[in-house]
């Protein structure tokens, strides 16, 4: 054998890589994106089975856009539009859940967070070609009848308060669709994933054994990131005014108004917030950007298991207390 | 009376694989020796092994230096129980492109070249491979060249010391019956004894 | 003395060897690209990224490999490993790390830790705007 030192090696090479292999495991990472609710919805699952993670993640997209049915003011025969139209109808149970939470967090917001923004929406039109600034007498109008009280929920029969009130849902939809998609994750079994739907995001589980670094964007520097958060099994949502605006006369026009004034609030650049599930964080992050950085903070230390931060319109920077041990500046 | 009429050419075989057979055992051990011990720099050593290595070289030639190198490094993993971990590999690899340069230095420069410069070469080997394996699989990340200068220069020390340390035992080696058929192959022509 | 007379021994081979050997050792050392201090740490196990911590903030962290759980500490801005269920504790005598390009690693627990700079890597896994 010692005549052929060729042959030695490569067979030990050969012999050391096989061990080599077979100690390192691959696991699985899948990742999936779908155009929904008007914004690009990313899952990443990770897992062995990778054919348990397409049929869980497959699942999830098919549930956020069947709730993108039943929650969009931009489809005419969606659920929402037809109790704007109707005045009362009897919802399906997400709608009503969805609808109850919202009316929580709109009182204790004190009406910062609303629902039935639809009119004043239409009004402002951000999206649109030719948005313009609406009148103060079109705003007086667009917000008749609105604040916490303006829908009653009764187990699934919904309300209207006021006739001419239309429902949008806006700033809480993303968030309950990305929770219910998170939920089918959980129950197929999956234990590690995130579901980020245009930057409202819900994590399951950790990320290879560790937390998963949540970049928070820079409200005035595109492409840079103000923030890491450090979290597992939570939802953070950041509400910001550099997302959709137009801008005229050097002012700029968002689409966080502010249900008082019916224009876009001005206190904040942006908020973010950690709560349990994404629906709250999302309307509280809505709610605390309308209230402004002193409120905003005050609703956020006010609520339980809720932590955020907000860069107030100076640039300055409020955090919740139970937020350092997750959070690191950049 | 009888003398002992002996084949020498097949005594001399025996010897070589006797002589062999206890420069790998030398070998083992001062690996094992050189594993225990503390080092600066972690996964790398001497290599005072490479001094049998050179002395079989060059008592023997190339296929000699393969035997003890290779033989050295199986037996001792296995005696340490790094047999297939990283640390094997890294020897493994730091071994083969040490021995290989050795030998080529050997076949192409001698007797232009001696012990010291082969063992240097051999040194610039080992710590290369050592370097190209922990980067192909076990860091990946191109910050591990940062240690090339601080490898370099342990490697050129060791390389003297074993080079010289080889030296001398050959000439001490040589004084003895033993060795009396054979000269130190580089300076004089010598026979060379396959086995 | 035997030293003295090996040393007399040296071909003109071997001298050239040794001296162009040592001038590669000294120009390697001029190379070495920039030593910028460190910004973050980065920890990879099993070849992937699994934690990252800036270097300006005390902290102690786990991470885990086949062994078993390596125990790590930030402190004034370095970074060293504390505990690890590898046999030799290699990884615990290379000290600290600081400076950006600054490697530990625990081998047998497939860990890997690097110091990086400022402009560096992916700091992030999601996007939150």
């Amino acid at each position: 054998m010692f005549s052929r030192p060729w042959a030695l090696i490569l067979l030990v090479l050969l012999v050391a890589l096989v061990f080599w292999q077979r100690f390192s495991t691959e696991k699985s990472q899948l990742s999936r994106t779908a155009l929904l609710m008007g914004t690009l919805v990313e899952i990443q699952a990770n897992g062995d089975d990778r054919e348990l993670l397409e049929t869980a993640v497959t699942d999830a997209i098919a549930e956020m856009s069947r709730l993108e049915q039943l929650f969009s003011t931009h489809i005419p025969q969606s659920e929402i539009n037809r109790l704007s139209d109707a005045g009362t109808l009897q919802v399906s149970i997400e709608t009503a859940e969805l609808l109850t939470l919202g009316q929580q967090i709109a009182r204790s917001s004190q009406g910062a967070f609303d629902m039935c923004l639809g009119n004043l929406k239409r009004l402002w039109d951000i999206e649109s070609q030719a948005p313009k600034t609406p009148s103060e007498k079109e705003l007086r109008e667009a917000l008749r009848g609105i604040g916490p009280e303006s829908l009653q929920i009764e187990g699934r029969q919904v309300t209207k308060q006021t006739e001419s009130l239309r429902i949008d849902l806006g700033g809480i939809a993303k968030g309950y669709a990305v929770d219910r998609a998170v939920e089918i994750l959980r129950a197929a079994g999956v234990l590690s994933a995130a579901v980020n739907a245009g930057g409202d995001i819900r994590l399951l589980g950790y990320r290879q054994g560790q937390p998963w670094r949540i970049g928070i964007q820079h409200p005035r520097q595109n492409g840079e990131v103000i923030a890491t958060l450090m979290l597992q099994d939570r939802a953070v949502v950041t509400s910001g005014d550099y997302e959709r605006y137009f801008e005229v006369e050097g002012t700029r026009y968002h689409h966080l108004f502010d249900p008082q004034t019916g224009r876009p609030a001005r206190g904040c650049q942006s908020v973010t917030v950690v709560a349990a599930d994404a629906a709250s964080a999302d309307a509280l992050a809505t709610a605390a950007f309308v209230l402004g950085p002193q409120k905003g903070l005050a609703l956020l230390e006010q609520m339980p298991e809720v932590e955020g931060f907000l860069i107030a319109a100076d640039g300055s920077r409020l955090t919740t207390s139970g937020l350092e041990d997750f959070l690191e500046w950049h | 009376m009888t003398s002992s009429a002996v084949d020498p050419v097949q005594l001399e075989q025996v010897r070589q694989r006797v002589f062999l057979a206890l420069f790998i055992a030398l070998a083992v051990a001062l690996h094992a020796v050189e594993y225990l011990l503390p080092s600066p720099l972690p996964w790398f050593r001497f290599g005072l092994s490479n001094i049998l290595t050179l002395t079989a070289l060059f008592l023997y030639g190339p296929r000699a230096a393969w035997t003890v190198t290779l033989s050295r490094i199986l037996i001792g993993s296995l005696l340490l129980g790094t047999l297939f971990s990283p640390g094997f590999l890294l020897s493994l690899s730091g071994g083969v492109l040490a021995t290989l340069l050795m030998t080529s230095a050997f076949s192409l420069f001698r007797p232009h070249i001696g012990p010291v410069g082969v063992s240097v070469l051999g040194a610039l080997g080992h710590v290369s491979g050592q370097l190209l394996i922990a980067w192909l699989l076990i860091v990946r990340h191109p910050s591990i060249w940062l240690m090339l200068p601080f490898f370099l220069l342990f490697s050129l020390i060791s390389g003297i010391i074993n080079g010289v340390a080889a030296d001398m035992l050959l000439e001490f080696l040589l004084k003895h019956p033993a060795f009396a058929r054979l000269k130190k192959i580089g300076r004089e022509q010598t026979q060379k004894i396959d086995h | 003395m035997a030293l003295g007379s090996a040393l007399r021994r040296l071909t003109l081979f071997d001298r050239y060897l040794v001296v162009i050997f040592a001038l590669l050792v000294v120009v390697s050392f001029l190379f070495p690209f920039s030593k910028q201090p460190g910004a973050r740490v980065v920890v990879d196990a099993d070849h992937r990224t699994v934690y990252t911590a800036p270097l300006n903030e005390n902290r102690t962290f786990e991470v885990s490999g086949p062994l078993g759980d390596t125990r790590l500490t930030i402190e004034n801005g370095a970074v060293r490993v504390l505990s690890s269920p590898c046999p030799q504790k290699i990884c615990i005598g290379m000290g600290e790390a600081h400076q950006a390009g600054d490697l530990l690693a625990c081998v047998p627990n497939r860990i890997v830790i690097r110091v990086e700079g400022q402009a560096e890597g992916e700091s992030y896994d999601l996007l939150s705007r």
